[in-house]
């Protein structure tokens, strides 16, 4: 890991297992570093591509996945990742990620959901508990909390799976199949943060996280286990629809460009009087 | 000789496939022709006009005399336009206009015959022959309804009235939308990503359409944020790409033409501008936005502006602007309004068609995307291409592109980053200089005002006021090389700018501390008509014998 300069997280973040999954899972299966598009957008999540092998579209904050879409569009060889948290992915991106999900490219959507803003110093992210006090919420937060696997099953994503960073090999598994999976794949990845969440530590969820040991059968099974929240937290795949093929794109469009008679063809049929 | 035509009627008449029939066919007639529009926000009803002006020269402006054919597919246009009529002007009220429908009716059993029955009524007027006509008219033109309309005008006496003789030999037509989307797949763009706003919408479709066929990508995005994202991302992959708005669209995409400046991603920003604030009126025709254009995106970075004037400048600048954002790996933006967008003209001349491409160099592993050069140009490449690793970064970067606050390195790339600027004067679009050089006038126009000022630098020359006209279509950077061979000195300096705070004068005081000693300023939503300026510049600034 050294070889990726001094890392920006905190000791103990969540980020360093997650990063760990992200680059034994790309190690094993073998996919060069040059064919590897890792886009992100602003919060410490979004530095994790600073710390991988690849090439990377560190961009704005909740800018990660248009990023993405443009990058596959144009390339759909590469393998692009989005990495980013839930403030970037969910809250200032929310609109993106409704989006992103219809156009179903094959793209892998991970969010590092620790449920609070890192960077800012301990803010609400939209995955913040009910009555969770923080730093703009001192009467407890009052904004239900977005369920972002129940959204995404319900917006057709056809791969849906959670994490958890306190089970690194578990999710290198994971992101393996999500990477694998042809199509738009979302993955949310239980973070703990050490400095802004007291609550949802390593230990909380140590104690309610099991696996799953097959995904819901159809869209209505996966959002139940979506639904499963509290004490009994699910990790694993949530759905895997492998019967949609992801969108098709225009093919090949990189180094292949239009042509001086294209243009002469069109400039006929369009503007001529023939 | 001339003939103009207005037809007017609310939207859902017709009035758009009449429009694009009559053009098509004073086209093929070979006609010099322009045709512009005034229309409102709606979807049905409201009020629009559709303006042709028909000569037997190359136009393209609107004159502003009075109308020699008056099309009132309701009343409202009657009301509003009979006392506009030239003396010898011809009208088809609404009366008649219930005539053609009841012919499209009895003859075609189809209603929508009365547009190519009108057609064929209008193309009468000014002379046109059943034989000319037929060897014109396809098959979609509806030829049977064209003549029936012709026979309609011989019956109501209106054959010949404004005879013109088809001396065009112009090959192409072209609105400024479609200009910009030629030039802009001449320029080797293959990416665009839009969400829809007014007037840059069939700046979209052509590229949409172009897309088809092309190895091009068009995709419409969820909103303008999205769209200048995905068209980084894609610049960023390696296609040449695009975007295009209006006003309000565009300041959603301000953050990301930051985020192009600090990555050194090349992008293509097309604004059609209209006028505002905020949604103002989505329909009309203002340059307003000029100022913003130049401030937008926080922090320090290189840009270039460009505004074309005419069609040909269109394609070409739309063209050089791919060119110049790669080559200095910046933003460009292109300025276009409501007016040129939705005018249809013809081209004179024929478009070069060499298509320009991008450079795809390979590096090794030692590859560094914001490498510290003498001329601040870091080696542009792609990611998958050799062994080089395309790393760009939001934040300040270091060579390699990751997050650094070391300082010192930050001052280093701020520095590299404005080093490009001092390159792109060599590449400045110089302004054009037109009319009576010796002239004690200038008028000065950026943009689409181009040949509206340069018909009326004409007609005031040839009215015994003497005017000369400069031009400029690069509106930014403004460098010292522009005024140079240009003598402005003793001359009265009077901008002409469609919007109400004179945007260019100012830039032109604050860039090359030129003086401008006068402004006419338009922001009422139309463009000017030539015979408008005319007027205005003869009344403020001539007295009978010279200038005041």
């Amino acid at each position: 890991m050294n070889d990726h300069g001094e890392i920006a997280w905190c000791p103990g973040c969540g980020n360093f297992a997650i990063r760990d999954a992200l680059e034994g899972a790309l190690a094993e299966l073998a996919i060069p570093p040059r064919e590897i598009v890792l886009t992100s957008g602003i919060g410490q999540a979004a530095k994790m591509p600073q710390y991988l092998a690849g090439n990377y579209f560190n961009g704005l904050h909740g800018r990660a996945l248009p990023v993405a879409v443009g990058v596959k569009l144009a390339r759909p060889e590469l393998t692009v990742i989005v990495v980013s948290g839930d403030g970037c992915n969910y809250g200032e991106g929310g609109n993106h990620f409704l989006h992103s999900l219809r156009r179903n490219l094959d793209l892998t959507v991970l969010t590092c959901n620790n449920q609070v803003y890192g960077l800012t110093k301990g803010q609400s992210s939209p995955t913040t508990d009910l009555g969770r006090m923080n730093m703009f919420d001192p009467r407890g937060n009052e904004n239900e909390p977005l369920n972002p696997l129940a959204l995404a099953i319900v917006l057709g994503a056809p791969f849906v799976a959670r994490g958890f960073a306190g089970e690194k090999e578990h999710l290198k598994g994971l992101l393996k199949e999500a990477i694998q999976f042809r199509g738009t794949a979302v993955v949310d990845i239980l973070q703990p943060c050490v400095s802004f969440n007291k609550v949802n530590t390593y230990a909380y969820y140590r104690k309610r996280v099991y696996r799953l040991d097959v995904p819901g059968k159809d869209r209505r099974e996966a959002l139940e286990i979506a639904e499963i929240q509290g004490d009994r937290i699910p990790v694993g795949v949530f759905l895997k629809d492998e019967s949609r093929s992801p969108r098709e794109t225009a093919g090949r469009l990189f180094r292949k460009s239009v042509t001086p008679g294209d243009m002469e063809n069109l400039l006929q049929k369009w503007h001529g009087a023939a | 000789m001339e003939c103009t035509i207005l037809i007017g009627g609310q939207a859902g008449q017709g009035l758009a496939s009449i429009e694009r029939e009559l053009a098509a066919l004073l086209f093929r007639l070979g006609y010099f022709f322009f045709a512009t529009k005034f229309y409102m926000s709606r979807i049905r009803g409201g009020h629009n006009d559709h303006l042709f002006r028909i000569a037997e020269r190359p136009v393209h402006a609107l004159s502003g005399e009075s109308w020699d054919v008056l099309v009132s597919l309701d009343e409202e246009t009657q009301r509003r336009c009979k006392a506009d009529l030239s003396a010898r002007g011809l009208c088809l009220s609404p009366a008649e206009i219930a005539e053609i429908e009841k012919r499209a009716k009895d003859g075609f059993s189809n209603v929508v015959m009365s547009n190519p029955l009108l057609v064929g009524v209008l193309l009468r007027i000014i002379g046109v022959r059943s034989d000319a006509l037929e060897a014109a008219a396809r098959e979609e033109d509806q030829p049977a309804a064209l003549l029936a309309g012709m026979a309609l005008a011989e019956e109501w006496d209106m054959a010949d009235r404004f005879v013109l003789q088809p001396r065009a030999e112009s090959p192409y037509t072209f609105d400024g939308n479609s200009a910009i989307g030629f030039g802009s797949l001449l320029g080797g763009c293959q990416f665009m990503a839009a969400y829809p706003m007014t007037p840059a919408t069939s700046l979209m479709l052509y590229v949409a359409k172009a897309a088809l066929e092309l190895p091009v990508h068009f995709e419409q995005a969820e909103d303008e944020i999205a769209a200048i994202n995905m068209a980084l991302g894609a610049s960023y992959a390696g296609l040449r790409s695009m975007v295009a708005t209006s006003g309000g669209g565009f300041a959603l995409m301000t953050e990301a033409v930051s985020l192009a400046g600090m990555t050194e991603t090349p992008i293509v920003i097309v604004i059609a501008q209209r006028p505002g604030p905020s949604t103002g009126l989505p329909t009309r025709t203002e340059q307003g936005d000029l100022n913003v254009v130049l401030s937008a995106g926080h922090g320090e970075f290189p840009r270039l502006v460009y505004a074309p004037g005419s069609l040909q400048e269109a394609v070409d600048l739309a063209k050089r602007s791919f060119e110049m954002a790669d080559r200095y790996q910046i933003p460009v933006f292109i300025l276009t309004d409501q007016y040129l967008a939705d005018s249809i003209q013809l081209l004179e001349g024929s478009p070069e068609l060499s298509v320009a491409l991008r450079q795809y160099e390979i590096f090794d592993a030692s590859y560094r995307r914001y490498a510290l050069t003498p001329d601040g140009l870091s080696p542009l490449t792609y990611p998958g291409l050799g062994e080089a690793l395309v790393r760009v970064d939001s934040d300040e970067h270091t060579e390699a592109g990751k997050i650094t606050e070391d300082l010192d390195l930050r001052v280093r790339m701020v520095d590299k980053r404005l080093r490009k600027a001092s390159r792109m004067d060599k590449d400045a679009v110089l302004p054009t200089l037109y009319g009576d050089r010796d002239a004690d006038i200038c008028l000065i126009s950026w943009g689409s005002n181009r040949e509206i000022v340069e018909e009326a630098a004409d007609r005031l020359t040839s009215e015994g006021h003497p005017v000369a006209a400069l031009h400029f279509s690069q509106v930014y950077p403004l460098v010292p090389a522009m005024l140079e061979g240009v003598s402005l000195a003793g001359k009265r300096l009077i901008a002409i700018e469609n919007n109400a705070t004179g945007q260019f004068a100012g830039l032109l005081k604050r860039e090359l501390s030129l003086e401008i000693n006068d402004m006419i300023l338009k922001y009422n939503g139309l463009c000017f008509s030539v015979r408008e300026l005319c007027d205005e510049v003869a009344a403020r600034f001539f007295v009978p014998g010279g200038v005041k």
